[in-house]
């Protein structure tokens, strides 16, 4: 398999601190309103407790990424060399079928710009072999960077639970559930 | 409000793409596959290192990219092997907080207060005013203890002390002494081992059995849950006890809730349950510790562990299992949180912890102990602080209490400040005669979103004849005030700082000039300082002009570099640097700080302070409403900072009050209802979210500020109730945040 890099989500190691969120926007200053890393808190049927257990999620970069395929002016590009899905603002013309057409709503639709934009997986740090900011930052290793050509680990799923199963791009982004403690409660 | 400064480092890299993409092409729809922003280079920028000066544990060591004069980003330390090259939450919204459109720009002037009509004024005329009012008191009393002083955490940078210094520096004042935060667990731990002082907590991560007592460090020290969870990959148990499911209850193996404010007689419970099994480790109670047949002695007399489960609503079979576990793990340690102690009964539940810790031999040993806190890393000298009175300055006359971070050796002068307790602060306002405080001077606090019984406070306010409060933002503090002066963040002036829980030392560089009008603290001393002379010479002794640079060095000493490894400061340029420990453990030689310089199970001092000797069950506070009231921290401030940033109202938008299901359905009240909170106290207006992480008789408020338009204070419904200790290390008891009881209902 060729080499792409992917977020892996720990939920059983994420805290929900919104560290990875923050720090994106620390790193890219994003307009007011416009989130690339979200961090969500899991419904109450998948994971019993009110905002316990998380998600941090940002774009996929996708296998087959929607955006790409829709784009009529080629802004996205998705690198050979690491699966990066890149989204070139500069030629964007903020027509939206991207921000329509993405399954799990990475692109967003800056007002100032009047152009979409996405999580670039911070692709100039990866070139200067540093880590994504929000993986740098994460406190407790739960936001990983994995390449699934290389992926060792047997305990994560590609879809679960509150995770869209969209199979036709194919999305890159792993997970590991989250587990619950013995509870002892009055 | 639009800011002027290019500081948007977003327009930078746009700018990048920009390049690189389109430069080398003949064509824009011709984009090789490979196109991409050119890589990052840290050359292009400045680095500088700060630190988070907050009063968390987690104290972070910070990298700061400056390009242009303006902060592009900040980062984690990767030096620092507890920050690890991250911050959390708060410290990543830094970025915003100098460039904020809502900072305080200039000395303004309130005609009226919480009339909202400021008026900018230049700084001559805002010291002038201030500098008048204190020659006036000062004439009118024959001293200056009617101007009181409430500073507390919001800067613990060491320059900051600086306020204190100011302060002697014009005469004896009125001090606002004590800490809402942790003082009864202080005095527990000064009773117990004759200080407060714990492991290296980056040593949990050896430890085989972890007791999160009351603490939530998944909200409240990030960095410290990767040792946890170290401790947890390498088999050991963590057992979590609070009265609501935490984030860090969560990650947990074992989540215990007892009924909020019986940890004391949980831990008696087990430590009977480990005297009953043989469990006791004999060689440190016979070697090291005082009174410990005593101890034995009352447990047998009082304790059960049938008697603690019905306390505490634990099972008796779920005690029995983890004491055991706890007595058997080898090292084991707790955690003892500070929202434990909050209580009527707290100082007395922290000395019963301790006690458990103790008797298994676990204190002294790495990856165990008590852990709460430590001083060990303050030693500096204090230089902004002490400053000396004016010739001829009269004071109060005695003796008066200290507060918990005075360091100075206290000499014999016939006159001090005095000192009134902080977490009283409406109270004293309102009682203290001869004189009476006339002139309040607020700095690293925001007394409105912390102080207790905040109608009360408002009235207290009213009495006075002038506020001067230093800031960065309009909170509601300042909208009780007649003078805001504005003051710099920590990108914008030299400090150094160190944490009561970690072992690392971190230098803040000035890493950008201040911003529109503001000076640090210090700076203000001295500019006070400037127009007290220039009205009345000699009435002020602090220098009239300092570099905050030069102010900082001073703070350094041979003892903390050869503490820290160091032989200048100027090292900590190229990054931070922890204490050459011998051992991660506190007390590993078991010698004790107590009079007997043994660890106290009785201990004598406690008794002549007015406790019980012996770490004996106290009974908790009786309610005064339906409902416990908790209002702990929320990850999104640390106490009412951070929380009005835009940034983090990205994640964080509104207040609420969270409430089990069924409490609620009895009550008619639906998830996301409006509802009203009250008590003796006050009442506040939230919207409820209904979950189970709390226990039928619990209301849980995060404590925090939201800002413009919205008004949501917990402190409308806390009173000011003492904990039990406190008195004796901080000057003053603590406070019981949270034995406090409200009703609810829907709008």
């Amino acid at each position: 398999m060729q080499k792409q890099y992917a977020f892996l989500v720990d939920s059983e190691r994420c805290i929900g601190c919104f560290t990875c969120a923050m720090a994106c926007r620390n790193y890219y200053h994003q307009e007011e309103g416009i989130i690339w890393r979200q961090v969500y808190p899991l419904a109450e049927e998948i994971y019993p407790h009110r905002e316990r257990a998380f998600f941090s999620l940002a774009c996929n970069h996708c296998a087959n990424p929607a955006c790409l395929n829709v784009c009529p002016v080629n802004a996205y590009t998705k690198r050979e060399k690491d699966g990066v899905v890149v989204h070139h603002q500069d030629k964007c013309i903020g027509c939206g079928n991207c921000i329509r057409s993405c399954p799990y709503g990475a692109p967003k639709y800056n007002p100032v710009a009047k152009r979409a934009e996405k999580c670039s997986m911070c692709h100039e740090r990866l070139d200067a072999d540093l880590k994504p900011a929000c993986v740098q930052a994460c406190p407790t290793d739960a936001l990983q960077l994995i390449d699934l050509a290389e992926l060792h680990q047997t305990n994560e799923v590609q879809y679960p639970a509150g995770f869209p199963k969209m199979e036709s791009v194919n999305p890159s982004t792993r997970f590991i559930l989250p587990q619950m403690p013995k509870m002892v409660r009055r | 409000m639009t800011m002027k400064q290019t500081y948007n480092r977003r327009q930078f890299l746009k700018g990048l793409a920009a390049v690189g993409a389109t430069a080398l092409l003949p064509c824009r729809f011709l984009v090789p596959m490979n196109a991409e922003a050119a890589a990052f280079n840290e050359a292009e920028f400045t680095i500088f290192r700060n630190a988070c000066p907050r009063n968390c544990y987690d104290t972070c060591s910070i990298k700061t990219y400056v390009k242009d004069g303006v902060i592009q980003f900040i980062e984690g330390a990767p030096e620092s092997t507890y920050t690890d090259g991250g911050l959390c939450v708060k410290g990543y919204s830094y970025t915003r907080r100098p460039y904020s459109p809502d900072r305080i720009k200039y000395p303004m002037m309130q005609d009226g207060r919480r009339s909202g009509k400021w008026r900018r004024v230049s700084w001559d005329e805002a010291l002038d005013r201030i500098a008048k009012k204190i020659l006036e008191l000062k004439e009118k009393d024959g001293n200056l203890l009617g101007m009181g002083m409430t500073k507390y955490s919001g800067n613990f940078g060491i320059t900051n002390y600086g306020v204190e210094g100011m302060m002697s520096s014009l005469g004896y004042t009125t001090r606002f002494v004590g800490t809402p935060c942790w003082p009864a667990g202080i005095d527990a731990q000064n009773y117990d081992m004759g200080n407060m002082w714990c492991n290296d907590p980056e040593d949990m991560a050896k430890a085989k059995y972890i007791i999160v007592w009351g603490a939530n460090p998944a909200w409240c020290s990030v960095h410290s849950m990767k040792y946890i969870m170290e401790a947890k990959r390498r088999g050991a148990k963590i057992v979590v006890i609070d009265p609501v499911f935490t984030q860090t209850a969560a990650k947990g193996d074992v989540y215990w809730q007892p009924k909020t404010s019986t940890d004391g007689a949980l831990a008696l419970g087990m430590a009977k349950h480990i005297l009953d099994s043989g469990l006791v480790n004999q060689d440190f109670v016979n070697n090291y510790s005082y009174g410990f047949e005593d101890f034995a002695n009352y447990l047998n007399a009082n304790v059960t562990v049938e008697w603690a489960a019905e306390q505490t609503g634990i099972p008796a079979k779920d005690i029995k299992e983890v004491a055991e576990e706890f007595a058997t793990a080898d090292p084991a340690t707790i955690w003892i949180g500070y929202g434990m102690q909050r209580h009527t009964n707290g100082g007395a539940s922290v000395r019963s912890i301790d006690a458990l810790v103790a008797m298994t031999g676990n204190i002294g040993k790495e990856g165990g102990g008590a852990r709460y806190g430590q001083l060990q890393t303050w030693g500096f000298n204090y230089h902004a602080l002490i400053q000396k009175q004016p010739e001829g300055s009269k004071g109060f006359v005695g003796n008066a209490a200290k507060g918990e971070f005075d360091f100075t050796n206290g000499t014999e002068a016939q006159y001090s400040d005095r000192t009134v307790n902080i977490n009283k602060t409406a109270q004293v306002i309102l009682d203290t005669k001869d004189p009476a405080i006339k002139m309040l001077w607020v700095s690293c606090k925001n007394p409105f979103a912390q102080d207790f019984d905040r109608p009360k406070l408002e009235k207290a306010f009213d009495t006075l004849e002038m506020v001067v409060t230093v800031d960065q933002f309009f909170n509601e503090t300042v909208a009780n005030s007649d003078i805001v002066l504005p003051v710099t963040t920590l990108f914008e002036e030299w400090t150094v700082n160190v944490s009561y829980w970690h072992y690392w030392l971190s230098i803040n560089e000035q890493a950008i000039k201040p911003m529109h009008e503001a000076k640090s603290n210090i700076e203000i001393a001295a500019a006070l300082s400037q127009k007290m002379n220039a009205l009345s010479p000699g009435s002020c002794t602090f220098p009239q002009d300092i570099d905050t640079k030069e102010w900082m060095a001073k703070e350094f000493n041979k003892d903390i570099y050869s503490y820290f490894g160091i032989a200048d400061w100027t090292e900590l340029r190229n990054g931070p640097v922890k204490a050459k420990l011998k051992t991660s453990a506190a007390w590993p030689d078991h010698k004790f700080d107590t009079p007997s310089g043994k660890y106290e199970f009785k201990s004598e001092l406690c008794e002549k302070n007015g406790h019980n000797a012996l770490p004996a069950f106290k009974e908790r506070r009786k309610h005064y409403a339906a409902f416990r009231l908790l209002t702990p921290h929320t990850k999104f401030g640390i106490h009412s900072q951070f929380i009005n940033l835009d940034w983090m109202q990205e994640y964080d938008k509104e207040p609420f009050v969270y409430m089990h299901p069924n409490a609620a359905a009895k009550k008619g009240i639906a998830d996301q209802d409006m509802v009203r909170v009250f008590n003796k106290v006050g009442e506040q207006r939230v919207r409820v979210k209904l979950t189970d992480n709390v226990s039928e008789d619990c209301l849980l408020m995060y404590e925090a500020w939201f800002g413009k338009g919205n008004t949501f204070n917990v402190q409308n419904l806390v009173d000011d109730e003492s904990a039990d200790m406190g008195a004796f290390k901080a000057g003053a008891p603590g406070v019981a945040i949270h034995d406090q009881f409200a009703d609810i209902e829907r709008i």
